[in-house]
């Protein structure tokens, strides 16, 4: 009888801590679900969160690089304007420039940057004269002179900027009157010396400028302007580019011709 | 026994356990490993328990983000509190900001469970 007691009794206490034992498990997976809901509750909330700031942050850098694009247009525009230039002058040799380096082997990106960069070329301008700027003829020694400081000058304002887009700008503004053969200004660098983007802007500055009217000269027959590249071909020009420009002189006609001033 | 400070990091809250019966969580958790992290944080608590067995302990935990796992910390934290609240004053504060719904979800889901404890939902 005392043993069955004693059974009786271990196993009324088995049995009571089995149950403590179920109701903490039942705890446990009670809690668990709910730890596991307001996680993914919260989960959800901080993805949709992301998702709002990632937008934010998208539009914010579209405006800031449309800014910067429109910023560099003016800016080149206005350097125009100050030469009386043609508003399409611009535009053209911006369209002129993205085509040869993408040709020339830049990547897409690149050569997106320099068609944005290279309206500001002559932003130098700005800071010549106007008598000097809008003279009807041919310069004198100093006239031109000062004229060449155009390309110092535009540098010295571009140069400051960390920004990749300006960096461009300042090199084009500052190289794109340098020649292959080294014979060009501000600092008579030649061939590879002279970055790429400057030797791009030259080609596609000399070439818009020539088939265009202007305050001293009208604008040259078409013929006219391929006998000087090629006889420029390694002088003024580098040779690659020159032979990009007539492998694909249908593109930059039409370029020209979409964008002709009206 | 001495009194446990750890550094808040990244991940990590700041943690001060203090001789006196202060527990102070405050700032992020979502380690790589919460219970390793929090492993010494309920070692010290658990000697604590064992050698002071009637003093006032107050506790201020303001989490402001927290994984899944520390969620699940804080509930096996809320159990040795609960251990251990018999015998002396137990102030608890679950401290949050109005705007942190997760926090005060957490806080609510505490006080809930965890009734004896009398958790105050404190809003910053």
């Amino acid at each position: 009888m005392a043993s069955e007691d004693k059974l009786v009794a271990e196993v009324e206490a088995l049995k009571e801590s089995f149950a403590e034992t179920a109701d903490k498990i039942i705890k446990d997976i009670k809690r668990h679900s709910k730890i596991m809901e307001r996680s993914d509750k919260r989960q959800r909330l901080e993805y949709d969160e992301l998702q709002k700031k990632l937008k934010e942050v998208e539009t914010l850098q579209e405006e800031i690089t449309a800014t910067q694009r429109e910023v560099v247009f003016t800016m080149g525009a206005i350097g125009e304007s100050r030469s009386k230039e043609t508003g399409n002058h611009v535009k053209r040799v911006a369209e002129y420039s993205k085509l040869l380096a993408l040709y020339y082997g830049l990547s897409q990106e690149e050569a997106e940057m320099l068609k944005q960069a290279s309206p500001m070329h002559d932003i130098g301008k700005v800071a010549i004269p106007d008598a000097v700027l809008n003279k009807p003829g041919r310069f004198d020694a100093q006239e031109r002179e000062l004229m060449n400081t155009h390309s110092k000058l535009g540098y010295d304002m571009l140069c400051h900027s960390q920004r990749p887009l300006l960096k461009c700008a300042a090199t084009v503004a500052y190289e794109h009157h340098e020649k292959w053969d080294g014979s060009g200004y501000p600092r008579g660098l030649k061939e590879d010396e002279i970055h790429i983007y400057g030797r791009i802007t030259a080609l596609a500055d000399v070439f818009d400028a020539l088939g265009s009217d202007r305050c001293y000269k009208e604008a040259w027959e078409d013929q006219k302007i391929f006998d000087l590249f090629i006889q420029e071909r390694g002088k003024h020009f580098d040779p690659k580019l020159i032979d990009i420009f007539f492998r694909h002189l249908d593109e930059f006609l039409v370029i020209r011709e979409e964008l002709k001033d009206s | 026994m001495e009194s446990l400070h750890i550094k808040a990091t990244q991940y990590t809250p700041e943690i001060i356990l203090d001789l006196n019966g202060t527990i102070t969580m405050t700032g992020k958790s979502y380690p790589e490993n919460t219970f390793e992290f929090y492993k010494p944080v309920m070692e010290w608590l658990e000697e604590y328990f064992e050698e002071n067995k009637s003093n006032t302990i107050t506790v201020n935990l303001e989490i402001i983000y927290f994984n899944s796992s520390s969620s699940k910390l804080f509930f096996d934290f809320f159990d040795l509190l609960d251990e251990n609240r018999k015998g002396r004053e137990l102030i608890v504060n679950w401290i949050y900001d109005e705007e942190n719904e997760s926090a005060e979800e957490a806080g609510e889901d505490f006080v809930e469970d965890f009734a004896d404890l009398h958790i105050q939902l404190v809003t910053k």
